[in-house]
């Protein structure tokens, strides 16, 4: 009992205090200037933790602004992107000999770089409305779904497709027919890829919906501030927007990893 | 309104979508989007059509939330601009192409006289050809120019390296005023040098380019290549100030007390025009360009194949810039020693904390204009 206590907490230990303790030192390092000697940089193009977090407190409604921006076409991006994923992998999985090869094409969408699919994009939705800012959201959605769609659509389908033996031995001598069989053997299977599926698309949401904000007409979001200010020399202000982005990116990851063990704790 | 908007937009993202998804082969509704998107343009256009004067113009396009520039601190004239009609300061982000302009999505495209301006009025490659059909509104004439492409380098090394810095103007501007002398000539020798666009375009910027070298913003003649004009500095200076936001309240507090003092020191263009400097400490230098290689830049590329630059015991190495290159951090952290860039970009970047100089101010007037369809 006490050396399996230990155990826990020294992966606890491990797990937890580790990471903030190498944390603190990299941010103290910071901001005593001694990282930036190891860079070879200066405090211009590093500001100081302080004067980046002075600049947030100064700019939250600004930036609270564009991060709502970001995250709707990130969500809803990733919303839309892994309904279509996974309902292509249903229709490759209940037709196999047609959908692998459908699946083969809409994977490859995941190999074109975000920065060369956004322009086509934006070029291509300029007539689904005469307001800037309207078309613009259409055409960031867009972009994220596509890249959302590609990792859900290839894990769900393996979801539905690599089923144990024995449970479609069970299926089979039940007599289950493919809808009972979809119901109660392929659905759940799937669900534990739906969530390895999200490991990858969660994040890849963000940095698509921030890139995409590069293009867009519509001048607004995360992105495009870290572009601006970079571009006129405003170096802390772009600092400001890069650590918001990161925590845009390490709380959705988080829900997601607490979304994950609650459902598939569950099922165990 | 805003919920609305939003709400509009998820809706047509869904309804694309699973349009793209249902009509994989039938191209019914795709022929029906078309057909509604064509009505609605042409509806807008007649409305814009009532208005003649430059001024209704621009009041038309700002409420169609029409008015288009590229961001990323080319947009202060166009704020001024906007500001001066009454209009609030919003532009649609524009691509480096004209396509925004020629699909009709930006009523009132921003355009360098050298550049985009040519693309859109000439039919050689790379062209709209518009011809007369295009008109032009001109930021000197609205009284909102800002002075733009000039020289600079850190105070640091001017201070360090004065005479290296006198030679390089000397040997420059004898460059300039060689290429505005010979704008077909020097167009042949940036294009020849490894230029980014045709040799047709690259004639046509050197001829728009003299232009900006040789008159002010009032339309006078000037005829001392790369000086600093206090008026037309002041004005810049005033206008970014006015303009230039910045969150950072650490560099808009900077920004707000910046004088002419701050950002330029003319006493290193005088002594390189009297020719009265020494051999200089530094003699390997380069040059950042704002963008890439064209005769926006001609001065520098003739000064080097002239051998100007090796009169004066200089070696030089032109850097090409374009996309995201920052000139001013270049030169800021000593990757490069001289640099290319607008005043006001030199200022937002003075205010955020660097030290640079302006050395020479090589166009005497703005090369920004808005332009419309006739």
């Amino acid at each position: 009992m006490s050396a399996k206590m230990n155990s826990k907490r020294r992966s606890a230990v491990q797990s937890v205090l580790l990471p903030v303790a190498f944390g603190g030192v990299l941010i103290t390092a910071w901001q005593t200037g001694l990282l930036h000697k190891l860079l070879n940089t200066d405090e211009y193009v590093l500001p100081y933790p302080t004067r980046i977090l002075t600049i947030i407190s100064e700019n939250t409604d600004k930036i609270m602004e564009n991060v709502w921006a970001s995250l709707e076409v990130a969500l809803l991006g990733l919303l839309f992107g892994s309904v279509i994923g996974y309902l292509i992998a249903v229709f490759a999985a209940s037709f196999r000999k047609l959908g692998s090869g459908g699946l083969t094409i809409v994977s490859s969408f995941n190999a074109i770089p975000i920065v060369a699919l956004a322009p086509v994009i934006i070029n291509w939705t300029k007539d689904v409305s005469p307001q800037a800012d309207v078309r613009s959201m259409v055409a960031k959605i867009v972009i994220v779904t596509i890249v959302c769609m590609a990792s859900m659509s290839v894990n769900a389908y393996r979801g539905l497709t690599e089923l144990p033996a024995f449970s479609q031995d069970l299926m089979k001598t039940y007599g289950a027919g493919k809808l009972t069989e979809f119901r109660k053997l392929r659905l759940p299977n799937s669900i534990p890829y739906i969530f390895t599926a999200l490991r990858v698309s969660v994040p890849v949401s963000i940095i698509s919906a921030l890139v995409s904000e590069y293009f867009a007409e519509y001048v607004i979001g995360v992105g495009r501030q870290i572009r601006e200010n970079i571009l006129i020399a405003q170096y802390s202000t772009a600092w400001a927007y890069i650590l918001v982005a990161c925590v845009i990116g390490i709380a959705m990851y988080a829900i997601l990893i607490a979304a994950e063990a609650i459902v598939l704790k569950k099922r165990r | 309104m805003r919920l609305s908007k939003k709400a509009l937009a998820v809706l047509i993202t869904a309804a694309m979508i699973t349009s793209a998804m249902s009509a994989c082969s039938s191209s019914s509704s795709s022929t029906d989007a078309s057909s509604t998107a064509s009505s609605s343009s042409a509806s807008s256009s007649s409305s814009a059509e009532g208005a003649t004067a430059d001024g209704d113009r621009i009041i038309a396009a700002a409420k169609d939330g029409k008015v288009g520039n590229w961001g990323l601190g080319n947009e202060y004239e166009i704020f001024a601009l906007l500001t001066k009609y009454g209009q609030e300061n919003k532009f649609i982000s524009q691509a480096f192409d004209m396509d925004g302009f020629d699909d009709g999505s930006i009523t009132l495209a921003s355009a360098m006289t050298y550049n985009e301006l040519g693309l859109v009025k000439n039919s050689y490659e790379g062209g709209y050809g518009y011809g007369d059909k295009v008109g032009i509104i001109d930021m000197n004439d609205e009284g909102v120019a800002m002075l733009e492409d000039n020289l600079f380098c850190t105070k640091e090394s001017a201070q360090k390296n004065p005479n290296t810095v006198k030679a390089f103007i000397a040997a420059s501007m004898k460059g300039w005023k060689y290429a505005c002398e010979n704008p077909e000539e020097a167009a042949k020798i940036v294009y020849e040098a490894g230029s980014s666009v045709s040799s047709d375009h690259q004639a046509y910027m050197a001829s728009e380019v003299k232009k900006l070298c040789e008159t002010d913003t009032k339309g006078n003649k000037v005829s001392d290549y790369g000086k600093m004009d206090e008026a037309a500095m002041q004005q810049t200076l005033d206008l970014a100030k006015k303009y230039i936001k910045l969150d950072d309240s650490a560099a808009a507090d900077k920004l707000k007390n910046l004088t002419l003092d701050d950002i330029r020191n003319t006493s290193y263009w005088e002594d390189a025009m009297k020719e009265s400097f020494d051999k200089p400490e530094k003699t390997d230098v380069s040059i950042q360009l704002k963008w890439l290689p064209q005769a926006q830049f001609m001065g520098y590329f003739v000064a080097n194949a002239k051998g100007y630059y090796k009169d004066v015991g200089l070696n030089v190495n032109i850097v090409s810039g374009g996309g995201d290159i920052g000139e001013t951090t270049a030169v800021n952290n000593g990757t490069v020693d001289f640099g290319v860039t607008w005043v006001s970009n030199l200022i937002s970047a003075n205010a955020g904390g660097m030290n640079l100089l302006e050395i020479s101010q090589v166009y005497q007037r703005s090369g920004l204009v808005l332009v419309y369809k006739k």
